[in-house]
């Protein structure tokens, strides 16, 4: 293959592939802060209180545990 | 991460009772033949084993479907599980003809409601928690 031949080849090549965008379009790191930033998650008052009542009847009625467990 | 939404919402959706299921059978296992328990639990172990997880998955693969786009809360719809899956458990009881001590008929008033709340509860904060981690939530 000649020295034009290849030439030819490369330029064909790099015309069928099309240009990496090796660029960032935007900057990342904001959104990584703010995703540092939030807060880990909350629960509502209602939601504690509805775990503190089922903790509340497991503890009145244990015997309920094996029979939770076995629909887990 | 675009790709195949279901898959990821029902491998969401296993892995916590998956995880629960190995401590669980653990507990079981040492309850029933270190201290000689004599409850078959290995009779009716297969309701928890096979049916419990894979509901999970489809639950979690039919609120993606159905309800996710609609915004309709995640915990909600996961506490309704066991409305299914309390009938579920006793007609396998049932049919393998194993015996329900007397005392789970007592408590199931009580144990019905705090299933409920712990199935939100979970539903909520760590299937939640998955399905946003799987881009899916």
């Amino acid at each position: 293959m000649s020295e034009r031949e290849m030439e030819e080849l490369k330029k064909l090549l790099k015309e069928s592939m099309p240009a990496m965008d090796a660029e960032l379009r935007r900057d990342l790191w904001p959104a990584m802060q703010q995703r540092l930033a939030e807060p880990a998650i909350r629960m509502p008052w209602w939601d504690w209180a509805l775990l503190a009542a089922a903790a509340v009847v497991t503890l009145l009625f244990p015997t309920m545990i094996p029979a939770l467990l076995y629909h887990l | 991460m675009n790709k195949h939404p279901f898959v990821r919402a029902y491998l969401a959706g296993i892995a916590i009772p998956t995880v629960v299921l190995l401590l669980v059978m653990t507990g079981y296992t040492i309850i029933r033949y270190v201290y000689d328990i004599p409850v078959p639990i290995e009779k009716v172990i297969v309701f928890p084993m096979a049916a419990v997880p894979n509901a999970w998955g489809l639950w979690n693969v039919l609120y993606l479907a159905f309800l996710a786009r609609r915004h309709f809360s995640l915990g909600l719809f996961g506490g309704a599980l066991p409305l299914l899956l309390a009938p579920g458990g006793y007609m396998v009881t049932r049919l393998l003809g194993f015996a329900v001590p007397h005392e789970v008929y007592h408590i199931a008033p009580f144990a019905l409601p705090v299933g409920l709340i712990v199935y939100y509860l979970v539903w909520k904060y760590f299937v939640g928690f998955l399905n946003a981690e799987l881009g899916i939530a």
